[in-house]
């Protein structure tokens, strides 16, 4: 019986999904489902906190470009 | 990063979830079954109940595919999935003994044909007042009334972003701010002031007549956990198909309603729907945000659509204003006429003196000026930045500027044979948008655990044929769908059929 699961289909960057994969690699809480190099599908509720998370990360490892140009 | 899938409280999502017993209520009233026929339905699913209105018997639903062509099967799957999530086709179960037949269901059937042929003291189409209507209220008139009112409200939701004006404006009543911030469309932020949220925005951008929806059913919602008011949700949705159905300028009886419709007029004279006069409350008038609530056919279109059509009618706007009175949507007053200039060095001017307008700036420029009747800015990383995070689109940017643009930026680009905006700029916004858009969210269903590969096929290519299907890879056997309903009806009928 097939099945059908709610969830959101995430695609990106395969860098950026190397990224949320080793975030979920903590306590799995996040993906319901690996698909491929550019996709996964992530629980609906977690979304939000996924996005928060990345953006912590890629803060950390990209500083914001200075921003250049007068008044 | 945005959510392609937004929660939008549109009529159509909110009818569907209704009960069939709701609809059978509903469809009592001719007016009711005629405005969700005129708005609702595509073309090709009017069609079929045009021709099916005054059949006397239940037709063969194999007879459909007569009708229509082969290659528009889509269409035909989407005309039905429609007609019946709205209650307005019954289609007999599929069975061995007897082909499938579809009929209209009673009470749809019997309004639409007296709404079509007239008769019967049903009154769904408003009672006219008797009474002498003041002179000083006419179509001008109520047109101020409701820009006032409706412009009050979206100023209320842009209000906590960027520029705070000066004369503040008196705002809507207390009960529409607990609306809006219930629908969460705004929200309390933790230092008691009132912040927008991407709902919020997303509800700034919608053509008028999706906004007033917007309010509306969240109203409704409101109103169907609050039973102590004593409304019911259905009668109050028909009323609102009745105003619909009035004439703009024309006075109705107000002792003609029942008492609780008449409750709700408080309500609808907040979000300026009606105009009671003060001297005279045994009548109301409709303003054009009613009358047009079931006007065309396409207000329930996606956010990107309603910018592209909030662009149309801004570059339309002279030459429509002189078209019949009565008819096209409400426009706003800022956007009559293009003020914004936009220069290469990505700075911004804009000859308005509009607060609406310039909290709309605000969402993603930084302004740092502002003079009597003009204020300038710059669009910066940072500002667009901060509009992608509220859910705004860089799309969405780019087609406000360039459906608000100046004249003069008109008339240069014309005869330099450039396109409006600032190439530069146009693609920097779009360049600002990639860089914080790390990721395409879309919700729906993962589909997988198939018996066998041709179930698989066969399932993953119906969706592709109904218009849901997302993503599908067919070495794993899985699929992703935006939505599930047709599929887990197809799956019954093939688990039945076996």
């Amino acid at each position: 019986m097939p099945r059908a699961i709610r969830g959101v289909l995430i695609e990106c960057d395969p860098s950026i999904k190397s990224i949320i994969v080793n975030i979920d690699s903590k306590n799995h809480d996040f993906i319901i489902e690996d698909l491929d190099e550019e996709r996964v599908v992530v629980k609906e509720n977690m979304v939000g906190e996924l996005k928060r998370r990345l953006e912590d990360r890629l803060k950390e490892n990209l500083p914001p470009v200075e921003e250049s140009g007068s008044e | 990063m945005s959510v392609s899938n937004m929660p939008a409280l549109q009529l159509r999502e909110y009818l569907e979830r209704l009960p069939g017993t709701t609809f059978r209520k509903l469809y009592q009233q001719p007016s009711t079954a005629f405005a969700i026929f005129r708005r609702m339905l595509p073309h090709l699913a009017k069609t079929f109940v045009m021709r099916m209105l005054f059949m006397p018997a239940p037709m063969l639903l194999a007879d459909l595919d007569i009708w229509v062509k082969p290659d528009a099967k889509k269409q035909k799957d989407q005309a039905l999935f429609i007609l019946q999530a709205l209650h307005i086709v019954h289609i007999s179960p599929p069975s061995r003994e007897k082909p499938q037949e579809m009929q209209l269901t009673t009470n749809f059937k019997n309004s639409m044909r007296r709404a079509l042929t007239g008769g019967g003291t049903h009154n769904s189409f408003g009672v006219p007042s008797t009474l002498v209507v003041p002179p000083e209220i006419d179509i001008p008139f109520l047109d101020r009334y409701a820009r006032k009112k409706w412009e009050d409200i979206l100023h209320f939701v842009v209000s906590s972003v960027g520029f705070k004006s000066a004369g503040e404006v008196s705002g809507p009543n207390k009960s529409v701010k607990e609306l809006l911030i219930a629908g969460r469309l705004v929200e309390r932020r933790p230092n008691g002031s009132i912040g927008i949220t991407q709902t919020g925005f997303t509800f700034l951008l919608q053509e008028a007549n999706a906004q007033v929806w917007t309010l509306l059913l969240l109203w409704l919602e409101a109103m169907e956990t609050n039973k102590m008011a004593g409304l019911e949700a259905v009668d109050m949705l028909s009323f609102l198909f009745v105003l619909a159905s009035m004439e703009l300028g024309r006075a109705y009886d107000t002792n003609a309603l029942t008492e609780q419709r008449r409750n709700m007029l408080p309500s609808l004279v907040d979000f300026g729907l009606i105009h009671v006069p003060h001297h005279k409350r045994s009548m109301f008038f409709p303003t054009r945000l009613a009358t047009t609530l079931t006007s065309s056919g396409n207000s329930l279109r996606s956010i990107s659509e309603g910018v592209a059509a909030a662009t149309s009618a801004a570059f339309n706007g002279t030459s429509n204003s002189g078209g019949p009175p009565g008819h096209g949507p409400l426009k706003s007053s800022t956007e009559l006429k293009g003020s914004v200039v936009v220069e290469t060095n990505y700075r911004l001017y804009a000859y308005t003196s509009s607060t609406l307008q310039i909290a709309v700036l605000a969402l993603f420029s930084k302004l740092n000026m502002r003079f009597p009747d003009m204020v300038a800015g710059r669009l910066t990383r940072a500002s667009i930045r901060q509009a992608i995070q509220f859910g705004i689109t860089a799309d969405q940017i780019i087609s406000y500027l360039a459906a608000h643009a100046h004249e003069q930026m008109h008339r240069t680009a014309a005869l330099t044979n450039k396109p409006v905006l600032p190439p530069t700029v146009v693609d920097q916004i779009r360049l600002w948008q990639l860089e914080n858009e790390r990721m395409k969210t879309t919700g729906g269903f993962l589909f997988k655990d198939f018996e066998d590969q041709k179930e698989y096929l066969a399932v993953a290519q119906f969706a592709e044929e109904v218009g849901v299907l997302v993503w599908r890879n067919d070495k794993t056997g899985m699929f992703f769908a935006s939505r599930h309903e047709q599929i887990r009806d197809l799956l019954r009928n093939r688990k039945k059929a076996e």
